[in-house]
């Protein structure tokens, strides 16, 4: 089969593993872009989501409450970090590493002290799976994973319109002019960072079912992946979105960006013990882009500026 | 959209895909040495290989897989050998690539492996290696022997009974056994579970010890030692990373362990019933040229398994003073 063909098949199951990745990088994109923090939890939060939402669909719990709790156990462990931030005064990056590190044994009771909890599509009614994504039916996971993407970006662009969001973006732009307001910027992160950890969470949920098993070391990286969404929205949309909900779908493309030039260098007969290195080229090469821009142009000016004393 | 930045956005997807082009050459190239008989496009055969992570063990039954292929079928497989490098994530990335090239079959090396290819796809053959328990690994209430459907595959359970029964053979004066394992690893919480209730029915008290990485490795071992007269390790990825930070606990406090697999005897047991991943491999293989070749029904075909040898490790027997009993042969250095 040609390349060409193949990674055309390829690229629903992409895709599907972007979105879902997405929501986890719009939240990422709460803590990093609106808040000004840099919030760790998220390796940690990703497994209790996917954790949670096995382990309660496996006990015989709907697929959308279990989604559900699973969302409220991510914005629990957000919770846990700002409380550690905020009344403990740990540094932020701190706090999110300390927070990590205990989920880690969180998860573990969680999925009754296994490492890999297996929900098999076969046996339980599940929202999405790896399986039909590339199928033309309602069973396909795409349409639902938009439909999902779209909800919350929607939600985030109502509340961040809000007097609270708006609050919650004042104590990320300018701490102190925000304290002057009145606003308790205390209060306000651990409400971003709950936030931020039960999309997070979400996104673990989500992922848990579509690859058909929650895994202990599923989030382990995840900020890298989320933070690498970010920055390649950034760059390619940056300047033409610059409508709030706009910069959000940004970072959702940013993420199936990441994982469809994933596929490619798969598909391309990569050796797979360079995985990680490529992944970190691709992220340093999307890093670097806006600093060689801004570099250029400064040169461009310079010389323009000189050319034009010369004429005078 | 300015053409500055059209410029530089093809700029940087050139940069990236040169970048990856000149890394997969060097990975054809290693591919290719890994299975000299794979020929480019006239292999009637296309087999995807998804393997969890770089390890010994892993890395021996897929070895095993392809030389047991290119023997059955010479020149007509072509293997895409693919490492998740340790992320179940990547596992459903590879998987995903496998499915849609249509591959003839998919061998998945591992749990995160299985299950990830299980929820991709219910009509190409998947067949499973290096796991332990598929009932487990898949849930699957009470796991009959065969998966059916599209999975089977080979399971590299040593039979846990004899490994409890060796604990007592070897050491009977032991009242008191360490169960140390790591707690990211599947596997090995069945394994000390089972083994644990064969060693209770003997009157035998244990205790888990898990650590949850390399970092805390030494420490837990530590307080396994201080706890008991024997330890006992399953086949236990992480354990078998760091069988030298075990030994240099376990050595200088005289406590000898029972280990599950060779590669972590070898390194900080005493003893071992042992099996060969790169046999577990040759065993997968077999099954995958009948399947290929459509000889055998893989919805028929049961998880197989490989025979287990008694060994036991000379040097530490020596430096802890212990006899060796007879019917075990000594691992090889």
């Amino acid at each position: 089969m040609s390349f060409l063909s193949s990674l055309m098949n390829a690229l629903p199951g992409a895709a599907a593993q972007g979105l879902a990745w997405g929501i986890m990088a719009i939240g990422v994109y709460i803590t990093f872009r609106i808040l000004d923090v840099a919030d760790l939890t998220v390796d940690g939060s990703l497994a209790t989501g996917g954790a949670v939402c096995v382990m309660l669909i496996r006990a015989g719990l709907s697929p959308w409450l279990a989604l559900l709790c699973a969302v409220l156990a991510g914005m629990l462990a957000g919770f846990v970090t700002g409380l550690f931030h905020t009344r403990c005064g740990i540094p932020a990056i701190l706090a999110g590493i300390l927070t990590q590190l205990a989920l880690y044994s969180v998860n573990l009771r969680i999925m009754g002290s296994k490492a890999n909890q297996a929900l098999s599509v076969d046996k339980y009614p599940l929202l999405l799976s790896q399986r039909y994504v590339r199928e033309l039916s309602l069973k396909n996971p795409l349409p639902l994973l938009l439909l999902f993407t779209v909800a919350v970006i929607a939600l985030l662009y109502w509340f961040f319109g809000t007097e609270k969001g708006s609050s919650l973006r004042a104590t990320g732009a300018n701490p102190n002019m925000a304290r002057a307001q009145g606003i308790n910027t205390n209060s306000n992160i651990v409400l971003g960072l709950m936030l931020s950890n039960g999309l997070v969470a979400l996104s673990g949920a989500l992922l848990a079912q579509y690859q058909g098993s929650s895994d202990i070391n599923m989030g382990r990286g995840a900020i890298v992946i989320g933070l690498a969404a970010v920055i390649i929205g950034e760059v390619i949309f940056g300047k033409v979105f610059m409508n709030f909900g706009l910069k959000l779908l940004a970072v959702s493309i940013g993420a199936i960006i990441y994982y469809i030039v994933l596929q490619i260098v798969l598909q391309l007969g990569l050796n797979t013990n360079d995985l990680k290195l490529i992944t970190a080229l691709i992220v340093a090469v999307f890093l670097a882009i806006p600093y060689w821009k801004s570099r250029m142009f400064r040169h461009t000016a310079q010389s323009k500026q000189k050319g034009g004393s010369q004429n005078a | 959209m300015n053409t500055k930045r059209i410029v530089s956005l093809v700029a940087s997807l050139a940069l990236v895909l040169s970048l990856s082009l000149g890394l997969s050459g060097c990975g054809d190239k290693a591919a290719q040495d890994d299975s000299q008989d794979s020929t480019d496009g006239s292999a009637k055969y296309v087999v995807g290989i998804c393997q969890l992570v770089q390890h010994e063990a892993l890395d021996a039954a897929t070895q095993g897989f392809i030389d047991a292929l290119n023997e059955a079928l010479p020149g007509q497989v072509e293997f895409q050998n693919k490492n998740a490098s340790g992320d179940s994530a990547n596992c459903s990335t590879i998987v995903n690539g496998f499915v849609s090239d249509g591959v003839d079959l998919i061998m998945a090396n591992a749990t995160g492996a299985l299950t990830a290819a299980a929820a991709a796809t219910s009509d190409i053959p998947i067949l499973g290696t290096s796991i332990t328990a598929y009932g487990v690994a898949l849930d699957i209430d009470n796991f009959s022997g065969t998966v059916g459907g599209n999975i089977s595959g080979t399971s590299d359970l040593a039979d846990l009974g004899k490994q409890a029964d060796m604990i007592s053979e070897w050491f009977p004066e032991a009242k008191k056994v360490a169960l140390l394992f790591c707690s990211g690893e599947p596997n090995s919480r069945y394994q000390i579970e089972e083994v644990a209730k064969c060693l209770s029915d003997k009157g035998i008290e244990t205790k888990e010890f898990a650590f949850t990485d390399t970092n805390d490795v030494a420490s837990v071992t530590q307080s396994a030692a201080d706890y008991a007269d024997v330890v006992y390790i399953p086949t236990d990825n992480i354990a078998a990373s760091n069988t030298e930070a075990i030994s240099n606990v376990l050595v200088p406090a005289g406590v000898p362990a029972i280990c599950g697999e060779e590669g972590i005897c070898k390194g900080c047991g005493v003893a071992t019933l042992s099996i060969s991943y790169y046999d577990l491999g040759v065993t997968t293989g077999k099954m995958a040229a009948k399947i290929l070749t459509g000889e055998a029904d893989i919805s028929e075909m049961p998880i197989e398994f490989t025979e287990a040898t008694p060994k036991y490790n000379a040097s530490m027997c020596e430096t802890l003073g212990i006899e060796p009993l007879e019917g075990y042969t000594a691992i090889e250095e």
